[in-house]
């Protein structure tokens, strides 16, 4: 994978929406590349339900910005066949739970057919989903289904959690060889970030720790990583130092990044909105008691949804992973195993 | 000013009788408006067809002899098998189903490539950009959106493809072909639908699958004009074919053609048929054989003899006496290929993965 | 139930002979299995069946001819013939469920558990331990575990670690420094532990007056001629020639056989920090007494140093054993396995001695020789240490063995 050389469209010291970062790389890519097309539903005029599409059928034309039928598989399936034919679709499910008429297309094709081939057909697709909750929408709309994708060999799975990594994640996505399964977090859509050079390009298949500390690594990604740095935050005031991560890439997962923080920290506690049973951060523990179990003070925790359907609005605070739950979390890590002896012995 | 006629719905629907050019004796059927396809193209149509179903036979036996995991034949589909794939150009595409193969052989296909799905060693045998056909795979009527996207792309990069989609009776229900059909006609892709109503899926008889007055109807709920074709007529399927493929390269749009034919044997080798039909009906397709139908037309009209017949049986043996050869040299998958092609370039976890298994496999040894 | 025809054998033949069945009607017959053997107008062939069941007829019988594509053999589909106990056979997508024999043999579990991909290293100020149980074990005990040297790899503290850590202070033993026996002085111990087991070993000593011997030394070394004169030098040189006359002295055992050689490789003993170590001088018989001094001083200080080779401690035929050095008189020295003999000098003190007849006191010392008895008997080693307490005595005797 090709890091992006410099964030063009984005300006160092501008202040911008994930929603603006996202349509900026659809719009740059459009521009470098002839063979990319974005399309799927009210994506064209309307410029999509969120507006990340917004402009870019005036700017680049209806052959290559469209609205299709309304039909998930059909977007997916016309994509895969577009894709065998040399262009590099990039298209959009409104909704997280709304991919799903397109699993099998997904799961049966996208994923498979490099393998399938052996090599000889490439499928460079971008699958744009919004997901996650915290916008108070009714059911259907809030879903974290990123663990089907994860469990799916063949499928790159990425979400960005702030704006400028969405630009940079976006275009890297883009030029990526393989499918990919681009998860945007929904509600940080509208979060403000002024950009700067600070993490330049890192890998499409690495995380990054976007918040160094020596107590305890609070590993999360999408929506949540937001969620975690505030309880970083306020941990710190109880005399917690924690360590942040945003994974960026779920598949692959960047092993020597996370274990080396959760190495030195001895501590680790994994968020994410998604429902907990057979969730993503089942993995990461699972990874963690592999490869760090010698140098772990206490179990590592997850703080997830519960085994529910997604609540309806009004109870979808309960449901969310939320700073005082972190917090909690962190106050279960066994601390006084690596107490002073002395206090002990008192 | 051009002056274009506008599709009214009653142009889309089917007529009102199959498209026949011969009958099941062999005898030409007037009337129709699709011409009888030249000497030369009959004469192709014939030998690919005598090849093909002898490609077939042998495939089934070879299942029977272990050497196949499974083999779904096409035996008595050969008029649609060849009919349509002797109409395609060189740059149009195949999409076929698994029970396709010996359309995908005519194509071009090595025989022993198409086999490898069947033989167990890997998903897909051949490079399907080398004579334009899609991989064989067992789900259904998903390679109908392939072929549209296919097709939606070469109309966009401006060049002349057609996709050829197959799809059985049973496909038809899936939900894969109403988006195929609806995107295509949007679009007005070069895409044309091949139906191959063989009656049954596996066991399943189509008046269970549907209660459309037939599956081609279904081309109006999308506005797709569409035919329907005795299948078991390899002139009549050619030059349907052979209309449609023009029609779509021109712009006009998807075609959808449902053909009327007949599986002669189970849906694999590992079904009992006698479960589901009568050895009546079976006897009752026998004599609407297309091979036969074929040749006894062209050895009416003098255009085959009885040194010609043999020289094409011959030659039917000898391609399967090959097969049958290389399908004996005992074929070694590679472990290794497991990790190489899940991604451009394989993963740290999956390298691991494969140092993992080689270990495991040299500590066997 | 389709009979099986006879297939086209190539090269054009039309038909072939049957020679002999291999089943009869009612045997169960497996796919590919050979059936008949036939013979065509250019060789004999086994054909396998294609179908597995059970022989329902055979078409043809042996010296019948029969065409290609005639009935050869009808094969009934019994498939609780062909299918073993427990498996599907063929089902609708596959092969069905795998021949017990086909199953890929289960993996040995010699060799080590396969590495992870390469983790960095431990980081600074966290100890490795092998689980949290063992943790709260240190904990309980009131063990800081950063203090623990781990035994286990990279440093990883394991629970004998800490149960060691915890007997030892509840025990209240001191500490207990442990030193393994490895390396020059693991050898040096096999070395003296292997002639105490194989040597029939005897001694004989005697006292020898070593006045006029000091007297001599101090006259060589009166000028400032380099190197200067060791006793041990000196003792070196008695004891080349000593050998000369006594040759079964310089020799080693192998294998029950006395090997003898001119040269008198000759070994001395050097204390070190790290031990006892024996350099070897070769051909010390060809030496002068300066040259013996030098290589003695030389061989000392690199033995001290720590930078002799295996060839410098190896090969000798003879050694002599200063522990006078460390004020005693005698010993009863470890033969240098495999030689046969080892010459030892103790302190050299004033000791009241008669001499003609008159108590004086005289510089003496006490010379002992151990040796091997299966090789040499008393006259051949008394021999040999009169002699060398003959030169201690008068050295200027030895002019006559110049």
């Amino acid at each position: 994978m090709t890091a992006i050389a410099e964030h063009r469209g984005l300006a160092t010291g501008s202040v911008v929406t994930m929603a603006s970062a996202l349509n900026q790389a659809l719009s740059d890519s459009l521009g470098e590349d002839d063979s990319v097309l974005v399309f799927g539903e009210d994506v064209g005029t309307l410029g999509g339900v969120f507006r990340i599409t917004d402009g870019l059928a005036t700017e680049f034309g209806q052959t290559r910005v469209f609205d299709t039928p309304l039909s998930e598989s059909g977007i997916v399936g016309t994509a895969i066949g577009m894709a065998m034919n040399g262009l590099r679709p990039v298209v959009e499910m409104q909704f997280d739970a709304f991919a799903y008429p397109a699993f099998e297309q997904i799961t049966s094709h996208l994923a498979k057919l490099r393998n399938r081939t052996r090599g000889r057909v490439e499928l460079p697709i971008v699958i744009r989903i919004p997901y996650g909750g915290g916008i108070g929408g009714v059911e259907h709309h809030c879903d974290s289904s990123e663990a089907y994708y994860t469990h799916t060999p063949g499928l790159r799975v990425v979400t960005p959690a702030t704006p400028a990594d969405a630009y940079v994640l976006l275009r890297q996505a883009i030029s990526s060889p393989d499918p990919v399964i681009f998860l945007e977090p929904k509600r940080r859509y509208w979060s403000k970030e002024t950009v700067c050079q600070q993490h330049g390009d890192i890998a499409m298949d690495r995380a990054l720790v976007r918040r160094p500390g020596t107590d305890v690594t609070l590993i999360a990604y999408g929506g949540a990583l937001a969620t975690a740095l505030e309880a970083a935050e306020a941990a710190e005031e109880d005399g917690r130092s924690a360590e942040v991560i945003d994974l960026r890439s779920l598949s692959p997962f960047d092993d020597e990044t996370v274990t080396a923080s959760v190495k030195r920290t001895g501590r680790a506690i994994v968020v994410h909105e998604a429902s907990r049973f057979c969730g993503y951060g089942a993995e990461v523990a699972a990874r963690l008691s592999e490869q760090c179990f010698h140098y772990l003070e206490a179990p590592v925790l997850r703080v997830a949804g519960f085994d529910i359907p997604y609540p309806p609005p009004h109870l979808e605070e309960y449901h969310l992973p939320s700073v005082g739950r972190i917090l909690d979390a962190i106050d279960a890590l066994q601390w006084q195993e690596t107490a002073a002896l002395a206090e002990v012995a008192g | 000013m051009t002056v274009t006629v506008p599709m009214t719905p009653e142009l889309l629907l089917p007529p009102a009788s199959p498209v026949t050019l011969l009958d099941p004796t062999g005898r030409a059927v007037p009337g129709d408006d699709h011409g009888l396809p030249g000497d030369d193209v009959l004469l192709a149509l014939y030998r690919m067809m005598v090849l093909g179903r002898r490609f077939d036979t042998q495939a089934t036996a070879l299942t029977k002899q272990g050497r196949l995991a499974v083999y779904p034949s096409a035996r008595g589909q050969e008029a649609c098998q060849i009919g349509a794939v002797l109409a395609l150009r060189a740059q149009d595409w195949l999409f076929p189903t698994y029970r396709d193969s010996m359309a995908v052989t005519a194509r071009g296909v090595d025989p022993v490539q198409v086999l490898t799905l069947l033989r167990g060693d890997w998903h897909s045998g051949y490079d399907p950009y080398q004579h334009r056909v899609a991989p064989q795979c067992t789900p259904l009527a998903t390679n109908a959106l392939h072929g549209v996207g296919l097709a939606r792309a070469a109309a966009i990069k401006g060049e002349d493809t057609v996709a050829l989609v197959m799809l059985g009776d049973g496909a038809t229900s899936e939900g894969d072909t109403h988006a195929a059909l609806n995107f295509a006609a949007v679009w007005k892709s070069p895409v044309v639908f091949l139906i191959q109503n063989n009656g049954y899926a596996i066991s399943v008889p189509l008046d269970k699958q549907t209660a459309a007055p037939s599956l081609a109807h279904k081309g109006i709920g999308y506005g797709i004009p569409a035919t329907v074709v005795d299948g078991n007529d390899a002139a009549a399927v050619y030059a349907v074919v052979r209309r449609a493929v023009t029609s779509a390269a021109a712009g006009t749009g998807p075609v959808l053609i449902e053909a009327l034919t007949y599986r002669m044997e189970a849906h694999t080798n590992a079904d009992d048929a006698t479960r589901y039909r009568s050895a009546g009906e079976v006897d009752g397709w026998l004599a609407r054989d297309p091979v036969t139908r074929l040749r006894e037309h062209l050895r009416d009209r003098g255009l085959l003899d009885e040194a010609a017949i043999a020289a094409v049986d011959a030659e039917a043996e000898a391609q399967a006496a090959a097969l049958r050869q290389r399908m004996t040299t005992e074929t070694r998958p590679d472990p290794d290929d497991l990790f190489r092609y899940v991604y451009a370039e394989p993963t740290r976890e999956l390298r691991r993965q494969q140092r993992e298994l080689a270990a495991e496999l040299g500590r066997a040894r | 139930m389709p009979a099986f025809v006879l297939p086209d054998l190539g090269e054009g033949l039309t038909e072939a002979e049957i020679v002999s069945w291999h089943v009869q009607v009612g045997d169960v017959v497996a796919v590919d299995q050979d059936v008949v053997e036939v013979e065509t107008a250019k060789a004999v062939v086994e054909i396998p069946v294609p179908f597995a069941g059970r022989v329902a007829e055979l078409h043809a019988s042996p010296g019948d001819l029969l065409a290609v594509g005639a009935p050869l053999i009808t094969v009934s589909d019994d498939r609780t013939g062909s299918v073993a106990d427990g498996e599907s056979g063929a089902v609708l997508i596959g092969y069905g469920t795998p021949d017990a024999r086909h199953r890929r043999q289960r993996p040995s579990r010699n060799g080590p558990p396969l590495p992870r991909t390469e983790q960095p290293s431990r980081p600074p100020g966290r100890v490795a331990v092998v689980s949290p149980i063992v943790r709260r074990l240190a904990r309980n005990a009131g063990l800081d575990l950063a203090a623990l040297s781990g035994s286990g790899p990279d440093g990883l503290v394991t629970r004998q670690d800490v149960e060691r850590a915890i007997a030892a202070r509840s025990a209240g033993a001191e500490q207990v420094v442990r030193i393994p026996l490895q390396g020059i002085r693991k050898i040096m111990a096999d070395k003296l532990s292997r002639s105490r087991r194989e040597i029939p070993e005897a001694t004989v000593w005697v006292d020898a007056d070593a006045t006029e011997l000091l007297r001599l030394r101090a006259t060589l070394n009166a000028d400032d001629a380099e190197p200067r004169i060791s006793l041990l030098a000196l003792l070196s040189r008695f004891a080349v020639l000593g050998l000369r006359r006594h040759p079964e002295l310089n020799a080693k055992v192998e294998d029950d056989t006395i090997v003898m050689g001119a040269s008198v490789h000759l070994g001395f003993a050097a204390q070190t920090d790290r031990g006892l170590l024996v350099p070897v001088i070769p051909d010390a018989q060809a030496c002068t007494v300066e040259q013996l001094s030098a290589a003695l001083a030389d061989y000392t200080l690199r033995a001290r140093k720590g930078t002799l080779g295996p060839a410098d401690l190896t090969g000798g035929t003879f050694t002599i054993n200063n522990y006078g050095v460390f004020g005693v008189d005698g010993s009863a020295a470890i033969i240098n396995h495999p030689e046969v003999a080892i010459l030892g000098i103790g302190r050299i003190i004033e000791r009241p001695w008669i001499v003609d007849g008159q108590l004086v006191a005289r510089h003496l010392t006490q010379l002992t020789l151990a040796f091997d008895h299966r090789v040499c008997d008393g006259q051949a080693a008394g021999g040999f240490l009169r002699f060398i307490a003959d030169c201690v005595e008068s050295p200027a005797r030895i002019l006559r063995y110049l």
